[in-house]
């Protein structure tokens, strides 16, 4: 481990792959902050960057951009009330009313060092599960990872919202069914290609993405009418102090290091992500927080800004476990860095510890170095980044398009692409418009080729029988995770509603 | 009787997708012995078609979640998008025959344009010579190779 460690702190430590750090943490501050693009369409946005590099200093820079992301999404909600992604959602309620009690360069300064913080412990933890998860993994057989493969479409369909679970699931099959389209992995026969050569190898993850998550939210930005008006909201605000009292650190601290811990095991669960741990932190510190302080929540509350902050940021780091140790993505976001790793020809999972320590501890380590980069170098230079703000939305918005077009050009200089990019742009604005969410898609798009393989292995080891479900504990115990978790939102909702009968005065 | 809503109008959409994925997974060739083995290439779009068609049938079926309130979207944002969208095409289908400089400037300007963008300082300055520093940094620096404009040769 020791060896893997050091490999991993050499390669994180070149020049070039420290300089992907800064410039990913300032590119993704920087997207982030725009409203409607978040950390999703960030890494999206740089894939075709990481194509040219090497599989470390890639995937280095596209971590980078993740905290840049919700870094930058932080800013926007303090600074402009419009968070630049869902997990800063919850930023807003205490950080916003800051901003107008002329405390915004405190606000700023508090999310950065709660950010830090929430990062550093989640990186701390990181270091020390993953890889005892990985060496467990490696007993995985087919089923195991077939079953895993389920828990973790299914997990990411149940944490999708109220009234979007069936929709999440269908968004899952439908990525699944795009996942079909080529030629068959295990045969080689063409599937869905309808005599055409283009689709011969199948849809691209880059175009899928890019289309669905750069394009799409620009577009939509555009439909909802959010670049008019926009422009006087996106003023800089003038910072005060960004100093905070002892006694203000005594207070938050506590709140950082309990939501810095939940963070991490909420985004460790996969499906769940920095939304879901921003919600839970903010809920929880409010629950337990002395009725004097509870009644500031919303108003300006440091605890309120303080918690989701560090569980935002702690949750993306550990968001990273199930990619790292068992190749399952843990949100959208590591969807696309799973992606992106396949396409290096790197399978992330259990083997990756093994076969490339370097990628493996260069990635855990250079996160640490850029909640460091976030804090030192992003916080002092927030008012001159937000400036960038400034630009008009009818000259950024273009110069998004222009980069999601070419992007997706440069890689396999085919200008068919772009034409299909625009048909599935087309086909996500409507799903969108349909309240159709798109994370489960991708999701399912990404899995669905080693689902496809695992599910075929395991067929053919117990001769066509499924009883492979539950013939070994480990599998058996997975499908049973994945059995409650797919019950679970309808079982809260009937016992929300009985409550609700019974105790009507209650809500 | 069942309203139309939007889920619902998503539920027929996709139940019909789902009907005609399964419809097509019939045309996919299967080899010689391939109908005896447990898993095949037609399994999964099978299972897929199947699943899809239920969930959509559920969706349909299923209480009406109520809608969100969202901001109405306005004919003209939608006419813009359209318009990005086919200038999007267009860029596509002229980047062959103009080549990479003059198809982003024109694709910049007409976006701009639409965008509600009208000065004409702005809209040259914000383009073209973007244009030729982002060609020249794939062509000279990251030596990329982007093949000329088609015109030029004819």
């Amino acid at each position: 481990m020791l060896d893997g460690m050091f490999s991993g702190l050499a390669t994180a430590l070149m020049p070039f792959n420290l300089l992907m750090v800064v410039v990913g943490c300032f590119a993704g501050t920087f997207i982030g902050m725009l409203p409607g693009l978040g950390p999703i369409s960030a890494v999206a946005l740089m894939i075709p960057i990481t194509y040219t590099l090497d599989p470390s200093s890639g995937i280095i820079l596209m971590a980078g951009v993740y905290y840049g992301a919700v870094f930058g999404g932080s800013t926007s909600s303090i600074l402009i009330n419009a968070p630049g992604c869902a997990s800063t959602l919850v930023t807003t309620f205490d950080g916003y009313p800051l901003a107008q009690k002329n405390q915004a360069g405190k606000a700023l300064a508090l999310a950065a060092y709660a950010s830090f913080t929430g990062g550093t412990i989640g990186a701390i933890i990181l270091i020390f599960t993953a890889p005892a998860l990985a060496s467990v993994s490696l007993s995985f057989q087919s089923a195991d990872y077939f079953a895993l493969m389920l828990l973790g479409l299914t997990s990411v369909a149940a944490f999708s919202g109220k009234g979007q679970v069936i929709k999440a699931m269908m968004m899952t099959v439908f990525g699944l069914m795009i996942a079909t389209v080529g030629n068959d992995v295990i045969t080689g026969a063409p599937r869905y290609t309808f005599g055409a050569l283009d689709l011969v190898d199948g849809v691209s993850f880059l175009l899928l993405a890019m289309a669905t998550f750069a394009l799409a939210e620009v577009m939509m930005t555009i439909m909802r009418g959010q670049m008019h008006g926009s422009e006087q909201a996106m003023q800089p605000v003038a910072l005060s102090s960004m100093k905070l009292s002892r006694d203000e650190v005594k207070e938050v601290a506590p709140t950082i290091a309990r939501s810095s811990v939940f963070g991490f095991v909420v985004g460790v669960l996969p499906g769940a992500g920095a939304t879901i741990a921003s919600f839970l932190a903010y809920g929880l510190e409010r629950n337990i927080a002395p009725p004097r302080l509870r009644k500031m929540f919303g108003k300006g509350a440091l605890r309120g800004l303080a918690a989701p902050e560090s569980a935002n940021n702690a949750a993306s780091t550990g968001s990273f476990v199930p990619l790292l140790t068992l190749g399952i993505p843990g949100s959208g976001t590591t969807a696309i860095m799973l992606g992106a790793l396949i396409a290096y020809g790197i399978q992330p999972g259990p083997r990756l510890y093994l076969d490339h320590p370097d990628v493996f501890w260069s990635v855990i380590i250079s996160m640490y170095f850029g909640n460091l980069v976030l804090l030192v170098l992003n916080l002092p230079l927030i008012p001159y980044i937000s400036r960038l703000l400034a630009i008009p939305p009818q000259i950024l918005n273009p110069l998004i398009i222009f980069f999601s077009i070419i992007g997706v050009y440069l890689v396999s200089f085919n200008t068919f692409d772009i034409q299909i990019m625009v048909f599935i742009t087309l086909l996500a604005v409507g799903l969108k418009l349909l309240n159709f969410p798109m994370a489960p898609m991708l999701l399912g798009f990404i899995l669905g080729g080693m689902l496809e393989k695992n599910l075929s292995r395991a067929l053919v080891v117990s001769d066509g029988s499924f009883d492979f479900l539950w013939q070994r504990p480990l599998t058996f115990s997975i499908v049973c995770i994945t059995v409650v978790i797919l019950v679970l939102p309808w079982l809260l909702g009937l016992v929300k509603s009985r409550l609700k009968a019974t105790l009507p005065a209650a809500y | 009787m069942i309203s139309l809503t939007k889920d619902r109008f998503g539920g027929v959409l996709f139940l019909l997708l789902s009907l005609s994925y399964g419809y097509y997974a019939a045309d996919i060739p299967l080899l010689p012995g391939d109908k005896f083995e447990p898993f095949h290439a037609q399994t999964l779009p099978y299972w897929l078609a199947g699943l899809g068609s239920f969930l959509a049938l559920l969706l349909i079926v299923s209480k009406a979640t109520p809608s969100t309130q969202e901001t109405p979207l306005s004919r003209a944002n939608v006419s813009l998008m359209l318009g990005l969208l086919a200038l999007t095409l267009l860029f596509s289908l002229s980047l062959p025959w103009l080549g990479f400089p003059a198809t982003t400037s024109l694709f910049l300007i007409a976006s701009y344009w639409l965008l509600g963008e009208r000065r004409l300082k702005m809209l040259v300055l914000a383009s073209v010579p973007f244009a030729l520093i982002f060609w020249l940094l794939l062509t000279e620096v990251l030596e990329v190779y982007i093949a000329p404009a088609r015109i030029l040769y004819w």
